[in-house]
């Protein structure tokens, strides 16, 4: 293959051969012609969208992928803003094939998060040794891909353990089941549960797009791809926790590392390999926006227990001031049935069943009816299930809010520990 | 059904060759079969269409004509309504999917009577020609990989079903003609990469196996009547063996 032309980036060399961009125009605006000009241009710009769209932020710094812990979960402390939560069945046909697949993730996974440059080779179990053939990188993000916050975050469901081609049965962690049915549920079995989830998640579309091209790709055969939903996690409008898709901020109390809630430890009682995982929850929650739209700000104000403008509880000024439910037990100021307050009355004997919120929103298209299918792909990461979103949850049945939303799928796994050897794995305690 | 594999080709020109009979010993056989189809039209017994009609179009698949390989011939005798001004009524769609067409959308011997005996001509036209068509060498490598490439976009997509739903059956045929064409690279290919012949036979062994497992008997269920987790493994298998055919033609790439 001949080397391609050197394509000169100097925008001085660029700029007679390129179509006049706005800039150009900019520059004599003022000048009789060229405010014409300018009118010409804005009345085109309707027509023929600007060239060039606003460059991407300047990359943001790799996330180790190694760690005690998994990435995506406390790891970065910002949550990035784009995901995909992509649930798989898993085809390996017996131990070592799924050993296999869980190296295979586990490079994928540490390749991607650190930024891979064109140059780097390839790791000889992706490909085969043929020159010429497809090329490594499907080029989406160009030729060197940054490490855009990239996290990937591998958890495995029930069934994988109930497969007795994998004789893991013995290794399945306590409380670990197929997603409970609440009442305010409709599940649609094409949306729910799967042997191995992937939680990916980045500062950009594209890479998560290229992400889970490139991790199909070097799992093929291995993987089936069963469902996925892409999600976005807004900016800060105007300032502070960014907001859901019913214009409320959302994800403001979430447990601290330290407060212990979220990674299983030896005295959680499970099994030794999961010893710095965690419970992944996810549920899919399509959000009934038009009704939603349709309803009274002090109604939605009282559905949920905040100001939507400021994110306070109601009766407060910031969205951090706590709510004072000991002196409303009327609720009064925060109805006794708040989304809130339901979901955590901040009292002693609830405290342990807190956890860690960091969903994302998601817009689908559209429903039967021409309605948008938008809502919340709500994701909790916890030590124990059934004491911490299940408990949450049942406290939540029948909540004013249900009329407006529809739970319809996700499932409950148990994420991995995090990978500490630089030859160490995804997983590689169920194999000891 | 399945015919014993040829020898391997010991160059590209044997392997052309090869080839070339063994799509003339195929389209003789599909001359055949649609003669069949066409009596069994014509006494209207349309039962014995349906199961002739089926014989006839994985022989066509088994040929491996992928990606238009026998160009305006491959169309008359292979073509789809998409495209079609007038769709499945166009007056240019013919061939074995416009006979699927009719005999799964109740169509009987006065609408395909014509289309049978219009398919036998365009048959013996190609085989006809098929001495003096040209065949490039540089597609054989092309037509390894992507015979089964067209499994996945046209027949598990469901893009070119006309109402069988027999995709499954259609994809093992596109398998054996898939491993003809192997067969023939074969010594070839290892000679560009050792023993790479035997990793793109594993991959179409673990598809035939899959395809075969979603049988109930003899029987090939209608592919989109199976549910996901039944439509999983043989899709899933696909993929890899696809991953694996891609490197096919790289290796006698003459680009670098």
């Amino acid at each position: 293959m001949t080397d391609p032309e050197p394509v000169m980036h100097n925008s001085a060399s660029e700029t007679p051969t390129a179509r006049p961009g706005r800039r150009s125009f900019l520059i004599g605006a003022g000048t009789g012609a060229a405010a014409t000009a300018l009118a010409a241009t804005a009345a085109n710009a309707a027509i023929h969208p600007t060239r060039i769209t606003t460059p991407d932020s300047p990359s943001a710094p790799a996330v180790p992928f190694h760690g005690t812990n998994q990435a995506g979960v406390y790891r970065p402390a910002t949550q990035q803003r784009q995901a995909c939560f992509a649930a798989f069945r898993v085809l390996a046909a017996d131990q070592a094939e799924l050993k296999t697949l869980l190296q295979v993730l586990t490079s994928q996974g540490a390749r991607l998060a650190k930024g891979v440059q064109a140059s780097e080779p390839v790791p000889a179990e992706d490909l085969p040794a043929i020159a010429g053939g497809p090329p490594s990188n499907s080029g989406v993000l160009g030729e060197d891909v940054p490490p855009g916050s990239f996290t990937m975050t591998v958890g495995l469901g029930a069934s994988l353990f109930d497969n007795l081609a994998y004789g893991l049965a013995g290794k399945k962690p306590k409380g670990l089941t197929g997603m409970r049915v609440f009442p305010n549920d409709t599940p649609d079995p094409t949306w729910t549960g799967g042997d191995l989830l992937l939680q990916l998640c980045a500062d950009s579309a594209d890479m998560i797009h290229y992400a889970l091209r490139e991790i199909t790709k070097a799992t093929r055969g291995l993987l089936a791809l069963s469902w996925k939903i892409n999600g976005f996690h807004s900016a800060p409008r105007p300032a502070g926790n960014p907001r859901n898709l019913f214009g409320y901020k959302d994800g403001i109390v979430n447990p601290r590392q330290d407060d212990h809630l979220v990674w299983i430890t030896p005295e959680s009682g499970q099994p030794d390999w999961a010893v710095g995982g965690t419970f992944i929850v996810v549920r899919l929650i399509r959000m009934l926006v038009e009704f939603w739209d349709r309803v009274g700000l002090g109604e939605q104000d009282g559905m949920i227990g905040r100001h939507r403008a400021s994110g306070a509880p109601l009766g407060a000024v910031h969205e951090t001031d706590t709510p004072d439910y000991a002196n409303d037990p009327e609720g009064q100021n925060i109805p006794l049935d708040a989304h809130i307050r339901l979901a955590n009355p901040r009292t002693k004997s609830t405290d342990a069943s807190r956890l860690l919120r960091r969903g994302y929103n998601y817009d689908l298209g559209v429903d039967l009816n021409g309605n948008l299918q938008a809502g919340l792909i709500f994701t909790s990461f916890q030590r124990n299930i059934q004491s911490q979103f299940e408990a949450t949850q049942l406290r939540l049945v029948d909540e004013p809010m249900t009329d407006y939303i529809e739970p319809f799928g996700g499932g409950y796994f148990i994420g991995l520990p995090g990978v500490q050897a630089a030859d160490g794995f995804l997983g590689e305690g169920l194999f000891n | 059904m399945t015919d014993s594999l040829p020898a391997p080709a010991p160059n590209m020109a044997a392997a052309v060759t090869a080839y070339r009979s063994y799509v003339a010993g195929k389209l003789a056989t599909l001359a055949g079969q649609v003669l069949s189809v066409k009596a069994s039209v014509g006494n209207n017994d349309l039962d014995a269409a349906r199961s002739q009609w089926l014989e006839a179009q994985l022989t066509w698949q088994r040929v491996g004509a992928a990606y238009g390989s026998f160009g305006d011939h491959g169309v008359a005798i292979n073509g789809l309504p998409a495209g079609l001004p007038k769709g499945a009524a166009d007056p240019g769609f013919t061939g074995l999917h416009r006979l699927e067409y009719g005999l799964f959308h109740g169509q009987g011997p006065g609408e395909l009577a014509p289309v049978a005996a219009r398919l036998h001509a365009d048959v013996a036209e190609l085989l006809g020609r098929l001495p003096t068509l040209e065949l490039a060498g540089s597609d054989m490598p092309l037509r390894c990989h992507e015979i089964l490439e067209d499994s996945l976009r046209d027949n598990l997509s469901g893009n070119n079903d006309q109402g069988s739903g027999m995709a499954l059956a259609l994809t093992a045929a596109d398998l054996d003609g898939t491993r003809v064409v192997l067969a023939l690279l074969g010594t070839l290919i290892d000679n560009l990469a050792h023993g790479y012949t035997t990793r793109v036979s594993a991959s179409l062994d673990k598809l035939g196996t899959a395809l075969e497992r979603t049988k109930t008997g003899r029987e090939w269920p209608a592919w989109k009547a199976l549910p996901l987790a039944a439509r999983q493994p043989v899709t899933a298998s696909l993929g890899a063996a696809l991953e694996s055919l891609a490197y096919v033609p790289a290796l006698f790439s003459t680009d670098d």
